[in-house]
């Protein structure tokens, strides 16, 4: 089981969902209201089986770091694991005196760190973070440490969130973070309503952040697991960041290393403070209920959460325009390949439904640039398309794989050819036609589980507005093919993209050593 | 690192003390209370239904949404590939619905399922193959006709059999990229044995052999109805959708230009002879990443083994439970040292599976973390469980129980393969009794089962990752990790294409 899915700008792992329009309009029955501490509680009755998808949604994800605490609100969100001041102790007061102790030999190992960070700066002394390079006074604060973190177990009761869900029927529990957003969601048997509640309430209000830089540890082999002992990852992160230039998305959710080994808990403890009041929380219930008891229950367990005095800051940087065409030259274990970025629009901006459209136009094995490259002009072995408009930006992303006896540079030229064709061609009617009718069977197959329905409801309404899960869909349909010509010429330009071209490194490492 | 100002710290670790508890809200949890959830484990024959033209289908009706979804679950799997054309099974499966099908040809196929917004699939693994169509109601007709005609007149035709057949051997390159791919491959070399059927791995040799007429014989041999069972959910009719499947699947494949001799109908057992390496730790050299990846691993058990809730119960508590387990505690929460961490203990369903703990840790402290899970599988086989944490896992499992059947699909899905399986036969009552025979374990069974099957002494330990650093060690937690398995083998890459062991290491 996994603490958390990292959703990040990763463009040739991941896609984003995408939610169409049907032909007949499917309408998702979303009860609104706002608390008066200013918490959005939204309700789907849905009595299909006896129980309820709950999670919530926190409007903070890595976007909103700043260099140095970069992943903090990843690991925040696994630090939400960690229990309250009554889940996951059996003496509280006891814990809150170790963990305060233990903060001040972390503070005496930071003033450690900051000398063995100089020393290595000057090349007079190897990386802090392996444990030779450690000085003789880092190694006995570390026991010091250590020995606290022992003392603190004994007053620990181990994952007692989870045991506490599991006991109880819960099950599909848990959280992730991207960009944009931080969430947290677990299913439940109806009859166990009250508990979510409690618990979920709980830990918004009174989260204790213990174990936390085992927890730090963690995190770490998360990063080294999904990015750094990937055969892509390195590249296709500083690829990323050379994308973005000064929006915030230009680091990887995850964080960066040298942040991740530093973040320390009166960081996270801010962080809390300033990110998860009320006012910037999204409360969301699909299932077997009656939404009149659930109003009352969340009045009751989250409505004693007082609102901030401050709502959090927005995020005021935005994109620079790019001057110039960007392009990466990377040597992978893996075949040769391409991805091209484009800025485009964010959530919601009248132009990302027919971006949408025109990245559905371009995929699968009947869009243009599987007729084009694989089968036509026998260049690559695979390709993939994409639009995906998130809360600050956009970006429009298409990858290629080339074939054998072709190189990467040749798969972006027939990728500028199929694009060209686009720009001066309007898209005949019956394929306009077949991608919206793609959209439209695809909206209902996304709600086909409480899980699911909470699952849309979270991304919309993380990205800009839950009212998307119903209203993107005549947006879609209203797309012509004049909008797609339109958007097409305005935002496929050299100027506007990053290419990075990935050829595969020569054998020598894959070999065994003697 | 910027200074964090003390008010914000001081009001954060304050803020506990000067919250009271709202009116009505407990302190703990336990002092809510419940109101009963009666659930009852849906009955298979509710839904079950045979077909005059052959197979059995489960039909789940479910009005919501305006989508119907039919799965054709198949008789045929690698197992019958004969020896030379690894890949027939994988590439018969992807094919049928990408290379033509009855009077339409790969392209024209593929539009006339894209216009109608329609999702069809097939696929052929190691035991099994299915096929399945998901689309808009209002063009179940349509999609049906086109459903008959991937089953039983798939043209295959030569150049997308070609253009797969590059695509298939253009993955192959990267078998030895990611050090994943390689912990699977080879956890099932050491726990199956190199000759086992599902170990035959596609080559480029094999992958070259294989002609469009092979594909043809293949899917001739297994594709006719008594080899079918089949799963539908949606937005239909009972009666009528019956009488729509019988027209689907009546007949079967035509006998065109098919080879007199070819056996067809029922497919012959699948074989069983497995082999389990000796103990000891397997090193896969990958120097270029900083995290190992371990596989430990021991003989599992086939289903219908009466121990098979003991074990259930036994494995939760070790690894399976998630966070609420031994292995996740220790290893992740307590010592920081994995992401994931988890065992396995899935049984067979045709032979024994493998019993499996894996995680992966930096190559520093791979073997501190080697060290933990073998106390922890050992405290598990001396040392009986505690009443909570049984009771923690049997609730987990028990009160966890309508999630199974949460979604029609999932109703529709899991008779159909009980049905496949054999188990609806054998084993009519397993998801009425299913809790009932999870509450009855004792922690002597738990005891019983651990001391049986976590015989820690035969771990078989796959490590795949940087050797030095591995061997290296933390010097934090020394282990030796040479000896901490009784022996110790240097374990080959092996050539991408060929499969055959690179140079040996010493």
């Amino acid at each position: 089981m996994k603490t958390s899915a990292i959703i990040a700008l990763f463009p040739l792992l991941l896609t984003q969902p995408d939610f169409g329009p049907a032909l007949s309009a499917q309408n998702v029955p979303v009860l609104e209201q706002i608390l008066p501490n200013g918490m959005t509680l939204l309700m789907v009755e849905r009595h299909d089986d006896p129980s309820v998808a709950g999670g919530w949604v926190a409007h903070v994800g890595s976007a909103n770091e700043s260099p140095g605490i970069t992943g903090i609100a990843h690991l925040f969100e696994h630090m939400m694991f960690k229990g309250t001041t009554t889940i996951g102790t059996t003496d509280y007061k006891k814990d809150l005196e170790i963990l305060a102790e233990q903060e001040r030999v972390r503070d005496a190992m930071r003033s450690e760190e900051s000398r063995m960070r100089a020393a290595w700066r000057r090349g007079s002394g190897g990386d802090w973070q392996k444990p030779e390079n450690w000085t003789p006074r880092y190694r006995e604060l570390q026991k010091k440490f250590q020995a606290l973190v022992l003392e603190e177990r004994k007053v620990i009761v181990k994952n007692e969130i989870w045991k506490l869900y599991q006991s109880h029927g819960g099950h599909g529990m848990n959280a992730f973070t991207m960009d944009d957003m931080t969430a947290y969601f677990v299913g439940v048997p109806a009859n166990k309503l009250e508990l979510w509640m409690w618990l979920e309430s709980e830990r918004i209000f009174h989260p204790v952040f213990r174990e936390f830089y085992a927890e730090r540890d963690v995190v770490f082999e998360e990063r080294r697991m999904r990015y750094d002992s990937t055969p892509l990852g390195p590249s296709v992160e500083a690829f990323n960041s050379l994308f973005w230039q000064s929006l915030p998305y230009s680091w990887p959710t995850i964080g960066w290393p040298s942040d991740i080994a530093s973040i320390s808990k009166p960081q996270a403890d801010a962080f809390h403070a300033t990110y998860y009041s009320p006012q910037n929380i999204t409360l969301i219930l699909v299932g077997d209920f009656d939404p009149k008891q659930v109003s009352a229950l969340a009045e009751k367990y989250f409505g004693r959460i007082p609102r901030a005095k401050n709502n959090p800051p927005d995020l005021v940087t935005t994109e620079m325009v790019q001057p110039a065409e960007k392009r990466m030259n990377a040597e992978v274990s893996a075949n040769p390949q391409v991805d091209i970025l484009w800025h485009t629009q964010p959530f919601g901006h009248k132009d990302s439904y027919a971006l949408q459209i025109l990245a559905q136009l371009l995929s699968t094995h009947t869009g243009r640039l599987y007729k084009g490259l694989v089968l036509g002009r026998g260049v690559a072995t695979d390709v993939a398309a994409s639009q995906n408009s998130q809360k600050w930006a956009g970006w429009f992303d298409i990858s290629g794989e080339a074939a054998e006896g072709h190189t990467p540079e040749e798969v972006e030229q027939a990728i500028d050819a199929e694009l060209s064709r686009l720009k001066r061609e309007p898209v005949p009617p019956e394929e306009l036609q077949k991608v919206k009718n793609n959209f439209a069977a695809d909206q209902y197959r996304q709600l086909n589980s409480n899980l699911s329905i909470l699952q849309n409801l979270i991304w919309n309404d993380g990205e800009g507005d839950w009212r998307e899960i119903n209203a993107a869909q005549p947006k879609l349909e209203a797309v012509t093919a004049g909008d797609v010509l339109r958007v097409a010429n305005q935002y496929f330009t050299k100027e506007n993209r990053a290419v990075a071209l990935f050829t595969r490194k020569p054998e020598n490492a894959s070999t065994p050593s003697k | 690192m910027k200074p964090i100002p003390l008010l914000i710290l001081l009001a954060a670790l304050a803020e506990p003390f000067q919250a009271a508890h709202s009116a009505g809200i407990p302190a703990r949890p336990e002092k809510l209370s419940f109101p009963p959830l009666k659930f009852d484990a849906p009955v298979p024959d509710q839904y079950r239904v045979t077909l005059a033209s052959g197979p059995v289908a489960y039909l789940v009706p479910d009005r919501e949404r305006p989508l119907v979804n039919i799965t054709v679950y198949v008789r045929t799997g690698k197992y019958l590939e004969p020896a030379g054309k690894e890949g027939l099974a994988e590439l018969t499966g992807w094919l049928m619905t990408h290379a033509g099908a009855g009077t339409n040809a790969a392209a024209q196929f593929e539009e006339r399922i894209a216009f109608l917004g329609a999702q069809l699939d097939s696929a052929i693994g190691d035991t099994q193959g299915s096929v399945s169509l998901n689309l808009l109601s209002k063009d179940l007709d349509t999609g049906l006709g086109l459903l008959r005609d991937v089953l039983y007149a798939p043209r295959f035709q030569d150049d997308t059999v070609a253009l797969r057949k590059q695509q298939t051997l253009q993955a192959m390159k990267q078998r030895n990229d990611d050090t994943s791919a390689i912990e699977d491959r080879e956890a099932d070399y050491l726990s199956q044995g190199e000759t086992f059927w599902a170990n035959r791995y596609l080559t480029s040799n094999s992958v070259e052999s294989i002609t469009p007429r092979d594909i043809r014989d293949f899917h001739f041999q297994w594709f006719w109805p008594s080899n079918f069972v089949i799963a539908v959910t949606g937005d239909f009719e009972r009666n009528a959708m019956v009488s729509k499947l019988e027209k689907v699947f009546a007949g079967g494949p035509p006998l065109i230009s098919a080879d007199p001799l070819l056996q067809t109908g029922t497919p012959p057992p699948i074989p069983t002879n497995l082999t389990f390496a000796p103990p000891g730790v397997y090193l896969v050299h990958k120097p270029e990443v900083d995290q190992g990846r371990v596989s430990l691993l021991l003989p599992g058990i086939q289903r219908g083994n009466p121990d098979y809730y003991a074990v259930l119960i036994m494995n939760h508590i070790l690894g399976g439970g998630g966070f609420t387990s031994h292995l996740m505690n220790r290893i992740r929460s307590d010592e920081g040292l994995a992401y994931s961490v988890y065992s396995r203990f899935q049984p067979g369903v045709y032979y024994p599976g493998t019993f499996t703990i894996g995680f992966q840790s930096k190559s520093r402290t791979v073997a501190y973390a080697c060290a933990i899970a073998l106390e922890e599988t050992r405290r598990m086989s001396t040392q009986p469980v505690n009443a909570a944490e049984l009771e923690v896992a049997q609730k987990g499992l028990i009160e966890g129980f309508p999630n199974f059947f949460n979604t029609r699909e999932k109703i529709a899905e899991q008779f159909a393969m009980d049905e496949f399986t054999g188990r609806h036969a054998q084993d009519p009552q397993f998801w009425k009794n299913f809790r009932a025979n999870l509450q009855a374990v004792t922690p002597q069974d738990v005891l019983r089962v651990a001391k049986k099957y976590l015989t820690s002494d035969r771990f078989v330990v796959l490590i795949v990752g940087n050797r030095e650093d591995i061997l290296r060690g933390d010097p934090t937690h020394p282990v030796d990790l040479k000896s901490l398995f009784g022996s110790f083998h240097e374990w080959p890459l092996r050539d991408p294409m060929t499969l055959q062991p690179l140079t040996p290491t010493n």
